[in-house]
C-alpha cells in the first residue's frame, strides 16, 4: 500500500461508503418488502420516518462516491513517482492492470446512475405525498450493488498496490503504428484519417447540441408526440454514438495538437501532467454533457406520474441546459486550443 | 438562452484563454519527448535546423528524439551536472553509471565538462565513459 494524502481520502471514502452502503442495501430491501399501499396512520408515520433516513443516507453516501470519480485519478496520478519507469498514469494502471481497469469503467458507470438516482430522489422530494417513494427505492437496489462493488474495489485496489514492479512507459503502447485508437479510424476512413475524424468529431458534436437547443427552444412544447420522440430518441443515439468518437478524437487528433506533442497520443499525459491545465475541466464537461442527457432518459423513464409532471419538466428543462452548456462550452474549449495553440 | 448561459459561456471563454496562454508562455519547460518537467541540471536542448530549440528532461529522452529525426538537427547542448553550464554535446565527457538522474525513465547517462568530473563520478557510482550519444554523421 502507498500511503499518502490520496490513498488516506480514497480509502476513508471508500470504507465509509462500503458500510454505509451495506445498511443502505439491508435497510432499502427491508422497506421494500414490508412496503404495503393500505397501512394504519401509525405504521404510516412510522414508515415515513424510516424511509426519510433511507433517503437521506443514499444522498449522503451517493454524493460521496460521485467524489470518488476524480479523486481517483488524483490518486493514480501520485502514484507515478512512486512506480519505476511510470512516467504518467499510463504506467501506474500496469500495475494491477484488471483492478484498474474495472475501477475505470465501473466509476462513470456508478457516477452516471448515482447522478441520476439524485435527480430523481430530487423530483419525489418536491412532492409532499412522495408518489416515487416505492420506485426510488427499487433503483437504489442496484445503486447499492453498484456502489458495493466499486468501494470493495477501491478498498482492495488501495490495500494491493505495492510499485515493486518496474513498469513500461506510455510511449511503448500508445505511440505505435498498431495502437488500438489509430486501428478503428484507420480501418473507416483509411491511412489519412485525422481530417475525417475532425470532421465527425465536430458534426456528431454541433448536431447534438442543435438536438439539445431544439428540446430548450419555445416551440418545442408545441411539437406533436411523433417529431418530439424522434428528437428525443435520437438526442440518446447521438450522445451514445458520440462517446466512442469524442474519446477516439482524444487519443488521435486533439491530445496530441493540444499537447504540441503530434506524436504523442497518451490521454494520461494530456489530462493529469498539467501540459494542457485546463485539460481536466474540457473531459469533465464532456462527461457532465453526455451523462446530462442520460440523465433525462432516467429521468423521464421513472418519474412518469401525473402528480409529479409539472416538476419533473421544470427539471427536464433545467437537466437539458445543463447539458447544452457543458456540450457547447467543451466544444468552445477545444476549438480556442486548437485555433490558438 | 438565458443570462447564466451567457456568463457560463464567457468563463468558459477566459479559461480557456488562460490555459493557451499558460502552455504558450509561462510552461515552456515541458519534455519534447514525454511531456515530464524539465529540471535545470538535466536539461538537454536541439537545436534544429530551422533554429528552434526542442528542451528535453534528461538525456535518454533527447537520445530517443534525436534518434528518430537525426536529418532535422542542427546540434545539441548538454548541462553539465556539476555547474550547470551549458555545453555542446561534442565537448562534454559521457558516463553510464548506478545513478538515475530521471525515475521515470532511469536514465544513467550523465553529461560533465571537465574529464575529472567524469572520472570522479564513474569511480564513485560505478560508471564507465560512453561515447557521444548526440554523434552526427557529416
Amino acid at each position: 500500500m502507498i500511503v499518502n494524502v490520496f490513498t488516506l481520502v480514497m480509502l476513508f471514502i471508500a470504507l465509509l461508503s462500503f458500510s454505509l452502503g451495506g445498511y443502505l442495501f439491508y435497510a432499502t430491501l427491508k422497506t421494500l418488502l414490508h412496503f404495503k399501499t393500505n397501512i394504519s396512520l401509525e405504521t404510516k408515520s412510522r414508515f415515513e420516518e424510516k424511509g426519510y433516513l433511507i433517503f437521506l443516507l443514499a444522498c449522503v453516501v451517493l454524493s460521496v462516491r460521485m467524489f470518488a470519480w476524480p479523486w481517483f485519478y488524483f490518486m493514480l496520478q501520485s502514484f507515478v513517482s512512486e512506480v519505476p519507469g511510470a512516467m504518467c498514469i499510463f504506467g501506474v494502471t500496469r500495475i494491477l492492470p484488471d483492478t484498474v481497469t474495472f475501477l475505470q469503467i465501473i466509476k462513470p458507470v456508478s457516477f452516471f446512475i448515482m447522478g441520476g438516482w439524485l435527480l430523481c430522489y430530487y423530483v419525489d422530494k418536491s412532492i409532499p405525498t412522495s408518489p416515487l417513494a416505492r420506485k426510488n427505492l427499487l433503483f437504489l437496489l442496484p445503486i447499492c450493488g453498484v456502489l458495493l462493488a466499486d468501494s470493495t474495489g477501491d478498498i482492495y485496489y488501495i490495500i494491493r498496490m505495492k510499485p515493486l514492479m518496474s513498469v513500461s512507459c506510455c510511449a511503448t503502447f500508445f505511440d505505435t503504428p498498431l495502437r488500438p485508437s489509430a486501428m478503428i479510424p484507420q480501418a473507416l476512413f483509411g491511412r489519412d484519417f485525422e481530417q475525417a475524424l475532425f470532421i465527425v468529431f465536430y458534426s456528431t458534436n454541433i448536431t447534438l447540441i442543435i438536438l439539445l437547443f431544439t428540446t430548450l427552444s419555445r416551440k418545442w412544447q408545441s411539437l406533436a408526440p411523433m417529431p418530439r420522440n424522434i428528437i428525443l430518441y435520437s438526442q440518446v443515439v447521438i450522445a451514445v454514438v458520440n462517446i466512442p468518437i469524442v474519446i477516439i478524437s482524444f487519443f488521435e487528433n486533439i491530445g496530441p495538437t493540444l499537447m504540441q506533442l503530434p506524436l504523442h497520443h497518451c490521454i494520461y499525459c494530456f489530462m493529469g501532467k498539467g501540459i494542457v491545465p485546463d485539460a481536466p475541466v474540457i473531459l469533465g464537461l464532456f462527461a457532465i454533457g453526455t451523462f446530462a442527457i442520460g440523465w433525462m432518459g432516467i429521468i423521464r423513464l421513472i418519474c412518469r406520474n401525473g402528480e409529479t409532471q409539472p416538476v419533473t419538466e421544470r427539471l427536464l428543462r433545467k437537466v437539458n441546459g445543463l447539458s447544452a452548456f457543458c456540450l457547447s462550452a467543451f466544444i468552445t474549449m477545444v476549438t480556442i486550443h486548437l485555433f490558438l495553440i | 438562452m438565458t443570462k447564466t448561459f451567457w456568463i457560463g459561456i464567457i468563463i468558459v471563454l477566459i479559461v480557456s484563454v488562460m490555459g493557451v496562454c499558460y502552455q504558450k508562455y509561462l510552461s515552456s519547460n515541458h519534455c519534447a519527448y514525454d511531456g515530464c518537467a524539465v529540471t535545470a541540471i538535466y536539461e538537454v536542448d536541439i537545436v534544429l535546423k530551422d533554429s528552434s530549440v526542442k528542451k528535453f528532461c534528461s538525456l535518454y529522452c533527447a537520445t530517443q528524439w534525436f534518434k528518430k529525426n537525426i536529418q532535422v538537427v542542427d546540434h545539441v547542448i548538454v548541462t553539465d551536472e556539476i555547474r550547470g553550464n551549458k555545453i555542446d554535446s561534442y565537448m562534454a565527457y559521457f558516463v553510464e553509471s548506478d545513478l538515475i538522474t530521471n525515475k521515470s525513465n532511469n536514465n544513467r547517462i550523465h553529461a560533465f565538462q571537465q574529464r575529472q568530473h567524469a572520472q570522479t563520478h564513474a569511480k564513485k557510482f560505478k560508471g564507465s565513459a560512453v561515447d557521444d550519444p548526440f554523434e552526427i554523421d557529416e
